[in-house]
């Protein structure tokens, strides 16, 4: 298990945990899922599922700690025990949350520190399964944006209307985060298959409107994010020198990544929910198969203690990011060439496409206010190719079905 | 025959709650409100009554004045009420009203607490108390 330090940044906002007692009200809170996926296939899909099954993919425990210092300050720190997101193997303990709020009026809240973005419906909750029906949020949506926390400033300002409020989020900031990769034939550091992760240094700013009544939620927003790497291009284009595709020369340091959602949560008749959930991305990189959409449409019903819910989501990449990765894939060399066809498989790696779709259907059943229980089987079916499957060596991750059974234990304490 | 009657409704539990409503007591300085204006403060969508900051202070869950509170006042269910405030603290939006055990712990509270607001049974309401709403 590895421990991630938290930013210096944020020491000054943990300072405010060692004040004296009596000067702050402090309640703190629990949240975990034991989560268990499995599917039908040999290979990893979403990073840890494959016919073995894994707790890993799902299970999360973490701790919140409100501090109030008065009416109108207080401050939140929540940590998590959950997979490391630089590393396949391990597990890490890290802070998801450290923030200081300041609440001058009914309608205003200024935060400072590290805060998730409000980007999806659930982005913001997305640890926490009690908060939501499903085993696991449509990663076809969900994965993105490139990032969903970062250390900045988030202010809001709220208009409280008889049914409705109206509530407008803007945010700047930055963070470094680490993105993975899976090569099925090569790595950058080794002729063999495998995951590995790069760090990137990303600056973020967003606005997000949000109206939400009592059973309806509506979100519209528009993001921007930039990213770059400490001494390195990125973005470095693929080029056919002589029949072989290779990395040329140039790219830039830094890429403008424009990234827009749109979802809504809404209560229909006989008591059914509709969620559907929109989001796209543009980023002009060698890695051309992040540019995409995802989206995703939901029903579910209330009864008694149980919820079942089935939803179809989709994400393709550009058409010519995809017609780019079919090229380099299908490019095999003759002899005496052929000890470099590893190398074409690793360039379309790189392109990290994505065109999949996903129908699930699950249930959940509340056991008490406080936990409930989640199973759910999902069908995951990919065209071109799906980047979140770690397609085997010799093959590759086109036209796969993935069965996936989830079942998952919920709590909050 | 008549005053045996009036004597089985005074009697009756529930008719006796009618004599008893809840009522919501602020600190001093705090004015009076209105109904919709206590729900907003108790799901954390504002923080004051009137310009006075307030602070609204709950009872913990299964305490049979929290249940006539979320029933009467919130028009909620206790599941609808907790679900609310889960979301709510884990979008890191705040934390849920400050509970206390009892009665007595809730007038002491407001009364030394700036900014303090609670809910009792009229019965309990001290001499001199901040009636700041009643139903």
């Amino acid at each position: 298990m590895s421990i991630k330090l938290p930013n210096v940044a944020l020491l000054p906002i943990l300072a405010v945990f060692a004040l004296p007692a009596p000067a702050v009200e402090y309640t703190w809170s629990g949240f975990g899922t034991i989560g268990w996926a499995q599917s039908d296939q040999p290979y990893k899909y979403q990073r840890f599922i494959d016919d073995h099954g894994s707790l890993k993919r799902d299970s999360i425990l973490g701790v919140q700690l409100d501090a109030r210092l008065s009416q109108q300050w207080s401050a939140t720190i929540q940590a998590k025990l959950a997979a490391a997101d630089h590393s396949d193997s391990s597990l890490e303990a890290s802070l998801a949350w450290a923030f200081v709020s300041w609440r001058p009026s009914d309608d205003w809240l200024i935060r400072v520190g590290k805060i998730r973005l409000p980007l999806m419906l659930n982005t913001e909750n997305n640890d926490v399964g009690a908060t939501f029906d499903f085993a696991r949020l449509p990663q076809e949506v969900y994965s993105i944006s490139p990032l969903t926390d970062l250390v900045g400033l988030g202010v809001s300002k709220t208009w409280v209307g008889d049914s409705m409020d109206w509530i407008v989020e803007t945010y700047a900031g930055k963070v470094t985060t680490p993105w993975r990769y899976y090569g099925r034939e090569w790595t950058p550091v080794s002729p063999s298959p495998g995951s590995w992760f790069l760090d990137y240094d990303i600056k973020s700013a967003g606005l997000v409107l949000t109206a939400r009544s009592l059973d309806n939620t509506f979100r519209i927003g528009a993001h921007r994010v930039e990213v770059s790497r400490e001494g390195t291009k990125i973005g470095r284009p693929i080029v056919n020198v002589g029949g072989v595709y290779q990395f040329g020369d140039g790219g830039d340091e830094k890429l403008i990544v424009p990234l827009a959602t749109i979802g809504a949560s809404v209560l229909l008749p006989a008591n059914i929910r509709m969620i559907g959930e929109y989001a796209w991305i543009k980023l002009d990189s060698s890695s051309e198969g992040l540019d995409r959409w995802g989206a995703y449409l939901s029903l579910s019903k209330r009864i008694g203690a149980w919820t079942p819910y089935v939803y179809y989501a989709k994400t393709k990449s550009k058409d010519g990011a995809l017609s780019k990765y079919q090229t380099i894939n299908n490019n095999t060399l003759p002899p005496p060439y052929t000890s470099l066809n590893p190398t074409q498989k690793f360039i379309a790696d790189i392109i990290v496409p994505y065109d999949q779709s996903t129908t699930a259907l699950g249930t959940t059943y509340r056991l008490t206010s406080s936990s409930l229980l989640k199973a759910e089987w999902s069908q995951a079916n990919t065209g071109v190719a799906s980047s979140f499957v770690d397609a085997p060596s010799g093959g590759d991750s086109s036209n796969q079905r993935i069965n996936v059974f989830s079942f998952s234990y919920n709590f909050i304490f | 025959m008549r005053r045996f009657l009036l004597v089985l409704l005074i009697c009756l539990p529930g008719v006796g709650l009618a004599e008893d409503a809840l009522v919501f007591i602020g600190y001093g300085t705090v004015p009076k409100t209105e109904q919709s204006t206590l729900q907003r403060l108790y799901t954390g969508r504002v923080v004051s009554i009137g310009e006075q900051a307030a602070t609204p202070i709950n009872y913990p869950v299964g305490h049979p004045l929290r249940e006539r509170f979320l029933a009467a006042v919130m028009g909620q269910s206790e599941e609808q009420y907790t679900g609310y405030w889960l979301v709510r603290r884990y979008v890191g939006k705040g934390a849920p009203p400050l509970e206390l055990p009892d009665v007595d712990a809730v007038v002491s509270h407001v009364l030394a607490t700036p900014g303090a607001v609670g809910y009792v049974p009229l019965s309990k309401v001290p001499a001199g108390g901040n009636i700041i709403f009643k139903r």
